[in-house]
C-alpha cells in the first residue's frame, strides 16, 4: 500500500508541474494583460509594472522564475488586488469548503434514499416520480433553481435571508441550491447500482435464508452500490470544495468560486495559476481517496 | 460494522463542527450603516487605484488638504483648515490644521503631504491617476523620470542603495545635483533610442554632484556597452524642489501650478491625492502596508478588518480632529457584484444603499405605483457614446460622419435599451453651472441622405460594409443591434457588429483597429475640459484619428485663461467644433441609480455620483423626505413606456 501510494504521489507531482506548464502558455497566449485598462498608461509607468512582475523579460525566463517561486510554495502576489494568493486561499477556501460539504451531505443523503428506494420498488410510481425529479434537477442549471428558491423562500414566505454570509439560515438556499444537481446524478447513479446488485446471486442467497428487506439492501447489497456513486463523488468533492461561481454570485458568498473565473477575466495570471494548481491537487487527492475507498468498500479490490 | 461505523459517525461530527466552526468566524453584528461597494477593492493605497468601490473606501479613510462636501461636491477644509490664493491663480497657500492626526496619534504635517504628492508622481510608484496631479508646475516632468530631464536641470538620482538607518521599504539614497549632459551608446538605432519602453537602456546621465561629475545608468546593474566608472542608480528624476509643492513649515504648504486651474481645489480633495504616513508604508512595503495590522490613516474613519470579497467594515477614528461630526460608529462596505443580489439586499433590509441597479429593475421602479420612497435617479457627469476610426475610408470625410450622425435616433435607444438616461447631443453633459454645452444637431434622416449623396454614396450605393465594435454586455449589444438598424433602414448601408472581450476590445481601440466603437467617458472633475481634452491631437485616449489644429489651440489656451468666463467660451468654441465635426457620436448621458433607505440622511444626489459616508446620519423617527428625495432631479427624467420593437425593413 505504501509503494501504492508514493508512485500515485510521485504521478501528482507529474500532473502538477504539466498544469503548470500548460496553464503559464495558454494564459500568456491570450492577447490582452493584468494591466489593460481604459485610460492608456503613460510609458513610464507601464514599462516599471511590466518590470515589477517580470513582463518584461523573455516568457521561458519567466516561466523558469515563476516555476521556482511556485516550488517554494509561494503562490505569489495577485497583479490586480492587494492581497497573495495564500491569503486568498486561506480566507475562501474554507468557506467554500464548508458550503460544499453541507451541499455534498445534502445531496448524498437525498440522492443516496432516493436512488436506493426507486431501485428497490421498481418500475412504481415511487420509482417514476423520484426519478422524473432528479432528471428535472439534473437538466436545471442550479441559477435558475437558486432564482425559484429566492422568490419561494425569501420574498413569498419569508423565511431565509436573502443572500450573505455569517449565519447557518444563510447557508440553507445556497447548499440546497448547489447541491440539488449532485443529489439527481447521486439518485440516479445509486438507482442504476442498486438494481444491479438486486439481481445478484448473493442478495438471492441472502433473500432464500430469510434476512428481513431491510436488512437485505442495507446489509447486502447497499455497500456494493455504492461503489459507483463513490467514484463520482470523489471529482465532485473537487468541484464542489473549490466552489460554484454562479451561487456564490446569487447569495454573496465569499467563496473561491467566483475568483477562479474573476482572475481568468483579469488575466490575474499569479491568482488564476495559484487556483488551478489548488483544483488539481484537489481533485488527484479526492480520487487518490476514492481508490481508497474502494478497498473498503469491496474485498475483491487490492492496491497495487 | 461497529468500529467502521463509529469512524462514519467521527467523520461526520468533524464535518458538522467544521462547518459550524467556519461559519461562527463568519458571524458579526450588524454595522451601523451597510452600502453594497460593488466589487472587491484592487487596493486601499490611494495612489495606485482608480475606480470608485475603492475611492468610496479611500475617502473615508483618508483625508487630503482640502475634502469635498456631500451635496455640490464644493471644497471644504480638510487637513488644511484654510487657503490663499494667489492673484494670478497660480500659487495656493494652504495653512494646515494642528489638530489633525493619524490614526496611529502622530500629528498630519505639511512634510507627510509633500511625502505623498513626491510619491504619487514618482513613476515607480505606478500611480495611474499620476496626471491628476500635473497641473503643479513641473508635475509632469517629474512624472516623467529620465525622459523629462535635460541638460542643466536639476536632478536627483536615485541609488540602488538605501541609506544608512532607512526603513526597510525606504527609497533608494538620493544625490541630488545637476544634469551635465545625456550620452547615448554607440551603435544603437535611433528607433530604439526614441522608443518610451527602453529609453534609459542605451543612456548614461553625466550628473554633477558637489561640484565632481559622475556618470549613471539607470538600471539593476550597468550594463556592458557602458562607458567606464557609470554608477548603476534606480532612476534619474528632475529634483523635486523643482517641483510646485512644498512645505514653508511644518503647518504650511504652498502649491504652485502650470497654469490657473480653477479646479484645482476639487481635483485635491479627489482621493487619489490623498496622503499617506511614510513610516508605515516605508516599514511594511507594497501591498504590506494597506494590511488592516499595519494601516495607518487619517480620515474620519479606520480600516477594522478586511475581508476578501466579504466585506471591509470601517470604524470612526478616534483620532479625527472633526468626529463630533461623524454620527456614525461603524460602517460595512459589502463586496456584492451581482446586481440582482444586491437589489435583494436592499429589498430584505440588509443593505442601505446600494449604488445601480439593472435596467431592468430600473424600470419597474420608475412605474412602481405608489412612487418609491428610496429611488430617485439623476444626471451624471458621463457619456455614452460612439466613435469614428477616421483615419480610415469613408470616415476621413466629415459628410460620411455627419450623415451617420444625422441618421441616429436617439429617442428609439434609450427608450428600447436604457432606463432613464437622456439622449445626449454633446460630449459635455449638462448640468454644469455657466456652461452650456453646443450640441451637435438632431436628428434629421432626408439631410443625411444627402450628405451622404454628396459624398459619393447616393442612397447608400458603393458605401463599403462597416462594422460596429462593442465590448459584450447585454446593454452594449441591444444598442449596437439599435444603431446597425436605424443606418441600414435610414441610409441603406450595410452595417456589421462584432463584440470582443474587455481587453481585446481595448488594445482594438488603441490601435485603431475599428471602423465605429462603443465607447463612453465619467468626467473626473466637473468641468468640460474633463471630456473635452481627451480629443486633442494624439491624446493618449484620443483614438479615432481625428485631429484639429484649431481645436487643439483652444484647449491649450484655455488652460492658460486666468479668466474663467472667457475659458469656458473657449472649451465652448472647442466643442463646437467636435460636435460639427463628429469624430464621436454623443448616444446619451449617464443617470445614476442609487437607491438608498429612507431614514439615511446626510447623502445628496449630485453630478458626480459620488457620495461621502462621514455626513451620514440614521434618523429613524425622522419625518422626511431624506435629503436625496427632497432634492430634486438636476431636470425632469421621464422613461417612455418600453416602445414595440420597431420593425426593421
Amino acid at each position: 500500500m505504501t509503494s501504492f501510494l508514493l508512485r500515485r504521489l510521485g504521478w501528482m507531482l507529474i500532473t502538477l508541474w504539466v498544469v503548470f506548464t500548460v496553464s503559464f502558455f495558454l494564459m500568456r497566449s491570450v492577447p490582452g494583460g493584468p494591466y489593460d485598462t481604459e485610460r492608456a498608461l503613460e510609458p513610464e509607468i507601464e514599462a516599471n509594472i511590466k518590470k515589477k512582475y517580470r513582463l518584461d523579460l523573455p516568457l521561458t525566463e519567466q516561466y523558469y522564475y515563476n516555476l521556482g517561486e511556485t516550488l517554494s510554495g509561494d503562490l505569489g502576489v495577485s497583479m490586480k488586488k492587494d492581497y497573495t494568493t495564500n491569503r486568498l486561499v486561506r480566507e475562501a477556501l474554507p468557506v467554500s469548503a464548508a458550503l460544499g460539504l453541507l451541499a455534498l451531505a445534502l445531496a448524498f443523503s437525498i440522492g443516496l434514499v432516493a436512488g436506493v428506494v426507486s431501485a428497490v420498488f421498481r418500475g412504481t410510481f415511487a420509482d417514476f416520480a423520484l426519478m422524473s425529479v432528479a432528471t428535472v434537477g439534473i437538466a436545471l442549471p442550479n441559477f435558475v433553481v437558486a432564482g425559484f428558491a429566492i422568490i419561494l423562500f425569501v420574498f413569498t414566505l419569508h423565511w431565509l435571508p436573502a443572500a450573505g454570509w455569517g449565519s447557518l439560515d444563510q447557508l440553507v438556499l445556497p447548499a440546497l441550491c448547489l447541491g440539488a444537481p449532485y443529489a439527481a446524478y447521486v439518485a440516479r447513479i445509486a438507482r442504476t447500482g442498486m438494481l444491479d446488485v438486486l439481481g445478484q446471486d448473493h442478495i438471492r442467497t441472502a433473500r432464500a435464508k430469510g434476512v428481513s428487506p431491510f436488512s437485505v439492501v442495507a446489509k447486502h447489497a447497499l455497500p456494493t452500490a455504492l461503489l459507483p456513486v463513490v467514484s463520482f463523488l470523489g471529482p465532485a468533492v473537487a468541484g464542489i470544495l473549490t466552489g460554484s461561481p454562479v451561487i456564490e454570485q446569487i447569495f454573496a458568498i465569499p467563496g473561491l468560486g467566483w475568483h477562479f473565473v474573476q482572475a481568468a477575466v483579469d488575466k490575474d495570471y499569479p491568482i488564476a495559476m495559484g487556483l488551478v494548481l489548488l483544483y488539481t491537487t484537489l481533485l488527484y487527492t479526492m480520487n487518490l481517496i476514492v481508490d481508497l475507498l474502494y478497498g473498503v468498500l469491496d474485498p475483491r479490490v487490492e492496491w497495487k | 460494522m461497529p468500529p467502521r461505523l463509529a469512524l462514519a459517525l467521527a467523520i461526520l461530527a468533524l464535518m458538522i463542527g467544521g462547518v459550524i466552526y467556519v461559519v461562527k468566524q463568519g458571524q458579526l453584528p450588524p454595522a451601523d450603516f451597510t452600502f453594497n461597494n460593488d466589487t472587491e477593492v484592487e487596493s486601499l493605497d490611494p495612489a495606485v487605484v482608480t475606480g470608485q468601490p475603492e475611492g468610496r473606501i479611500i475617502d473615508e479613510l483618508y483625508e487630503g488638504l482640502v475634502r469635498l462636501g456631500p451635496k455640490d461636491r464644493e471644497p471644504i477644509p480638510g487637513v488644511a483648515e484654510r487657503w490663499d490664493i494667489s492673484d494670478d491663480g497660480l500659487t495656493y497657500t494652504f495653512h494646515l490644521r494642528h489638530d489633525a492626526k493619524w490614526s496611529d496619534g502622530s500629528p498630519v504635517t505639511a512634510q507627510d503631504m509633500v511625502y505623498s504628492m513626491r510619491r504619487f508622481l514618482d513613476p515607480l510608484t505606478y500611480a495611474e491617476y499620476a496626471y491628476q496631479a500635473w497641473y503643479l508646475k513641473n508635475g509632469r516632468r517629474y512624472s516623467r523620470a529620465a525622459r523629462g530631464v535635460e541638460p542643466g536641470d536639476k536632478v536627483e538620482v536615485e541609488l540602488l542603495e538605501q541609506p544608512e538607518g532607512a526603513l526597510p521599504f525606504a527609497r533608494g539614497e538620493v544625490l541630488r545635483g545637476e544634469l551635465v549632459r545625456v550620452d547615448t551608446d554607440e551603435g544603437v538605432d535611433q528607433e530604439t533610442l526614441d522608443d518610451p519602453a527602453s529609453f534609459v537602456d542605451h543612456r548614461t546621465f553625466v550628473v554633477s554632484i558637489d561640484g565632481e561629475e559622475r556618470l549613471f545608468r539607470v538600471g539593476d546593474k550597468v550594463p556592458a556597452g557602458a562607458p567606464d566608472g557609470a554608477e548603476p542608480a534606480r532612476q534619474v528624476l528632475l529634483d523635486f524642489s523643482e517641483v510646485g509643492f512644498r512645505a514653508i513649515d511644518d503647518y504650511t504648504v504652498e502649491t504652485v501650478l502650470e497654469s490657473p486651474t480653477p479646479y484645482w481645489l476639487n481635483l485635491l480633495g479627489f482621493y487619489p491625492l490623498a496622503p499617506v504616513n511614510q513610516t508605515c508604508v516605508e516599514t511594511h512595503g507594497p501591498g504590506q502596508w494597506t494590511e488592516v495590522e499595519n494601516i495607518v490613516t487619517n480620515g474620519p474613519f479606520k480600516l477594522e478588518f478586511h475581508r476578501i470579497r466579504d466585506r471591509i467594515r470601517l470604524r470612526k477614528n478616534e483620532h479625527y480632529w472633526n468626529r463630533e461630526n461623524v454620527a456614525l460608529e461603524t460602517i460595512d462596505a459589502l463586496a456584492v457584484q451581482a446586481l440582482t443580489t444586491s437589489f435583494n439586499l436592499f429589498e430584505t433590509g440588509k443593505v442601505d444603499w446600494i449604488t445601480k441597479v439593472t435596467p431592468l429593475i430600473a424600470r419597474e421602479l420608475f412605474e412602481a405605483d405608489p412612487p418609491r420612497p428610496d429611488f430617485n435617479p439623476d444626471a451624471q457627469f458621463g457619456t455614452y457614446f460612439y466613435a469614428f476610426n477616421t483615419s480610415r475610408k469613408p470616415f476621413d470625410d466629415i459628410r460620411v460622419r455627419q450623415a451617420l450622425a444625422l441618421a441616429l435616433d436617439r429617442d428609439e435607444i434609450v427608450t428600447t435599451a436604457c432606463a432613464g438616461e437622456l439622449p445626449a447631443l454633446s460630449m459635455t453633459p449638462p448640468g454644469l453651472p455657466d456652461y452650456e454645452a453646443p450640441e451637435c444637431e438632431p436628428t434629421n434622416v432626408q439631410r443625411a441622405r444627402e450628405l451622404l449623396a454628396e459624398a459619393g454614396y447616393p442612397d447608400g450605393t458603393g458605401f463599403p460594409k462597416i462594422e460596429i465594435l462593442y465590448n459584450y454586455e447585454q446593454q452594449h449589444q441591444t444598442i449596437a443591434e439599435l444603431i446597425r438598424k436605424q443606418w441600414r433602414r435610414n441610409l441603406g448601408i450595410d452595417v456589421a457588429t462584432r463584440n470582443e472581450e474587455w481587453g481585446s476590445y481595448l488594445s482594438s481601440q488603441r490601435q485603431q483597429k475599428y471602423d465605429v466603437v462603443r465607447r463612453a467617458w465619467i468626467g473626473d472633475y466637473l468641468d468640460p475640459n474633463s471630456m473635452l481634452d481627451l480629443w486633442v491631437t494624439d491624446g493618449e485616449n484620443n483614438s479615432t484619428g481625428w485631429s484639429s489644429a484649431e481645436y487643439d489651440r483652444l484647449i491649450q489656451d484655455a488652460k492658460a485663461e486666468p479668466d474663467a468666463e472667457k475659458r469656458l467660451e473657449m472649451l465652448a468654441a472647442a466643442e463646437r467644433i467636435l460636435m460639427e465635426e463628429v469624430p464621436i457620436l454623443p448616444i446619451y448621458y449617464y443617470v445614476s441609480r442609487s437607491m438608498l433607505k429612507p431614514y439615511v440622511y446626510g447623502w445628496y444626489n449630485n453630478l458626480e455620483d459620488r457620495h461621502p459616508l462621514w455626513p451620514l446620519s440614521i434618523r429613524r423617527d425622522a419625518p422626511g423626505p431624506s435629503d436625496f428625495m427632497a432634492s430634486k432631479p438636476v431636470r425632469e427624467i421621464t422613461l417612455k413606456p418600453r416602445s414595440t420593437e420597431s420593425a426593421a425593413p
